[in-house]
């Protein structure tokens, strides 16, 4: 290459190699030769591209071995890879863990699904004793009217008799309301108890549990067991009868001495707050 | 790259057991985005991992799999920088499990995991406008019956669906749970959604959603994904039979139908065991009272006190009939679902006009045919 200082090929952003300083050529100022000592600027040049030369070695060199080293480094992580050991021990706690959730879910199913069972039973155990409770006191009142009306002597006695029976009948359905809100709370009592049970197994389920009292939650959440809502449109059947609201207050206050005061606290918690959404 | 799979598939649980506890330990971040029993994890792994093998013939099938994976992976907080750990860890579980592992395998399977791997993160990152979850608080908690409760949830940012589809979500109480649950009405203004939870007897996430979470928690809420698949253009009467929770979807069709039309007749049939389990029923009156088409009829199969009509809810439908104009949705458990589609059919409602979907215990993502349930 023969060109001056200022040549693109310098500039142009291409890296200057040694053949670039050893080949440069100077011009002359004047035909006199003012300039420098050609033999001077030839020798030196000689001497910069031999040492750039050696710079591009040196560099190279380092290059090689940095790529080496990170080759090793590289190398050195894959050897620290989790060993086969560490894996199987990890593999093995995982398992174990693993089983044990396992047990305290089918734990909880089994219980749950036993609860739930003999929640139904009791309820339709009640339901039939109520509902023959009710049959019998029924055919009283009708046999009671029926003496009534044959002996032609109906009076006071006969007529309160038959207040007393139908008194009988609220109480006897308030009765079972009672028993069905205490199943409940008892059914839900033991659901409660299998959760926390199972909480337990599970590290983020101990602390909410605790931070959370049960009661905080509002109270029209059983209304529904409470107090039946009128049927959804049936086809050609009426709503259920007698709402609790209906119940005399004394003939809750009755049924309260044959059942816990819980039950019926409850009663009429749920009751208004199941009738507020109603009004 | 088969034959050394099927190798890692004949050691069972083992393999997967072994890849999980290798990433662990190679990248102990990771273990954060799992719950704490891999049971089910690792029985899901290697099927999807089964599935994706078979198809790597057959791009044009595999490629939307991979997305659907992508996207849904963002709710668990996956990164792009976590797909090389599970790439490494993958290759040394083929490598373990298998005695003619060589440098060519080694080749194919990091150039095959690579594809998919990409497929899945470019799926991602075209997701990126939306949030990877939706965070929302719980605003009501009732519970209804032992085993049933109705939450109403307000998301921070709202999470766009549509009625019939569902969402994954989360609660802090089971963390890295995720299951699928059908708002039981249409996208609001204000984003709130009415979730129906049944505890399923030994299920972490649906007793603890019916039993422990209250007004104030905090869920995560997942991307909609679409079962059911209402049709929202079509004017045609509908005939809607739910079991169980399974009337949520339900009840968001008809608030769809309510809220923007087309007008079109619907008779809602709610099919329950015992009259007690009909968790919403003042709210069913209601409906009722307020929109003039629609019919709601309870059925009770197992309950001989209650004056509701008595039998399966499909056995009262067709006894309701005709229903042969009607486009139908049902939804509920698996037998209900069944029973009651062969019934419409023999009722002479033509399949195409049956839309299902079935309320069953859920898996944690869909799987790679878009199920989310098992």
């Amino acid at each position: 290459m023969t060109t001056t200082t200022e040549s693109a090929a310098w500039t142009g952003g291409r890296r200057l190699t040694p053949a670039d300083v050893r080949d440069v050529r100077f011009g002359r100022a004047t035909v006199f030769h003012p300039g420098y000592d050609d033999t001077q600027v030839d020798r030196f040049l000689d001497r910069v591209g031999e040492e750039l030369a050696k710079l591009h070695a040196e560099k190279a060199e380092l290059r090689d071995r940095v790529h080496d080293l990170e080759a090793r480094i590289d190398g050195e992580q894959r050897r620290e890879a989790p060993s086969t050991q560490a894996v199987g021990i990890l593999a093995a706690a995982q398992q174990t863990a693993d089983q044990y959730v396992a047990e305290a879910e089918a734990f909880s199913r089994v219980v749950t699904t036993e609860a739930r069972e003999h929640y139904e039973d009791q309820v339709r155990q009640a339901r039939e004793k109520v509902g023959a409770m009710i049959q019998a006191a029924q055919e009283a009142a009708a046999v009671i009217s029926a003496q009534a009306a044959s002996s032609g002597t109906a009076g006071d006695d006969d007529s309160r008799t038959a207040a007393e029976l139908q008194e009988q009948v609220v109480y006897l359905q308030a009765f079972s309301q009672a028993c069905r809100i205490q199943l409940r709370a008892y059914l839900e009592a033991l659901l409660d108890d299998v959760e926390r049970e199972w909480g337990a197994a599970h590290p983020d389920g101990v602390p909410a549990v605790s931070a959370r009292p049960r009661v905080q939650r509002p109270p029209a959440a059983a209304a529904l067991s409470g107090a039946p809502a009128p049927a959804v449109r049936a086809p050609a059947v009426p709503a259920p009868a007698v709402p609790v609201g209906a119940v005399e207050p004394s003939t809750v206050e009755a049924a309260a001495v044959l059942l816990s005061e819980d039950a019926l606290r409850q009663d009429r918690q749920d009751d208004e707050a199941g009738a507020r959404p109603r009004q | 790259m088969r034959a050394n799979f099927a190798k890692a598939a004949a050691a069972g649980d083992e393999a997967p057991l072994w890849f999980y506890a290798h990433l662990f330990l190679a990248h102990p971040e990771t273990r954060q985005m799992f719950p704490v029993s891999m049971a089910h994890q690792r029985d899901r792994l290697f099927a999807a991992l089964g599935e994706v093998v078979a198809r790597v013939d057959d791009l044009d099938s595999l490629v939307p799999i991979l997305q659907q994976l992508g996207r849904d992976h963002r709710k668990f907080g996956t990164v792009t920088e976590h797909y090389p750990a599970v790439g490494a860890s993958l290759l040394a579980t083929l490598e373990h499990f298998d005695d003619d592992w060589d440098d060519a395998l080694a080749a194919d399977w990091t150039a095959a995991y690579e594809l998919v791997a990409s497929v899945m993160v470019e799926a991602a990152e075209e997701m990126a406008d939306q949030p990877p979850w939706w965070e929302a608080e719980v605003v009501a908690h009732e519970r209804r019956t032992v085993d049933t409760a109705v939450l109403r949830l307000r998301p921070v940012v709202p999470l766009p669906y549509r009625p019939g589809e569902s969402i994954s979500l989360e609660t802090e109480r089971r963390p890295r749970l995720w299951r699928y649950y059908s708002p039981a009405n249409a996208h609001r203004p204000d984003g709130e959604l009415e979730i129906h939870a049944r505890a399923r007897a030994g299920g972490p996430v649906s007793t603890a959603l019916v039993r422990q979470v209250d007004v104030g928690d905090v869920l995560r809420l997942g991307p909609p994904v679409d079962h059911l698949r209402f049709d929202p253009e079509s004017d045609r009467d509908l005939l809607l039979v739910a079991g169980g929770t399974g009337l949520a979807p339900l009840k968001a069709i008809i608030d769809h139908v309510a809220r923007t039309g087309p007008p079109r007749r619907v008779d809602l049939f709610v099919g329950v065991r015992l009259e007690d389990d009909l968790y919403d029923r003042a709210d069913l009156e209601r409906l009722e009272r307020e929109h003039p088409w629609l019919t709601v009829t309870v059925a009770v199969s197992e309950d001989e006190h209650s004056r509701l009509a008595h039998g399966d809810v499909g056995e009262v439908v067709v006894r309701s009939g005709p229903w042969a104009s009607r486009e139908a949705y049902v939804a509920g458990p698996p037998a209900m679902v069944e029973d009651t589609v062969e019934r419409l059919l023999q009722h002479g409602l033509p399949r195409d006009r049956i839309r299902t979907e079935v309320f069953a215990p859920s898996r944690p993502g869909p799987d790679v045919d878009g199920k989310v349930t098992t």
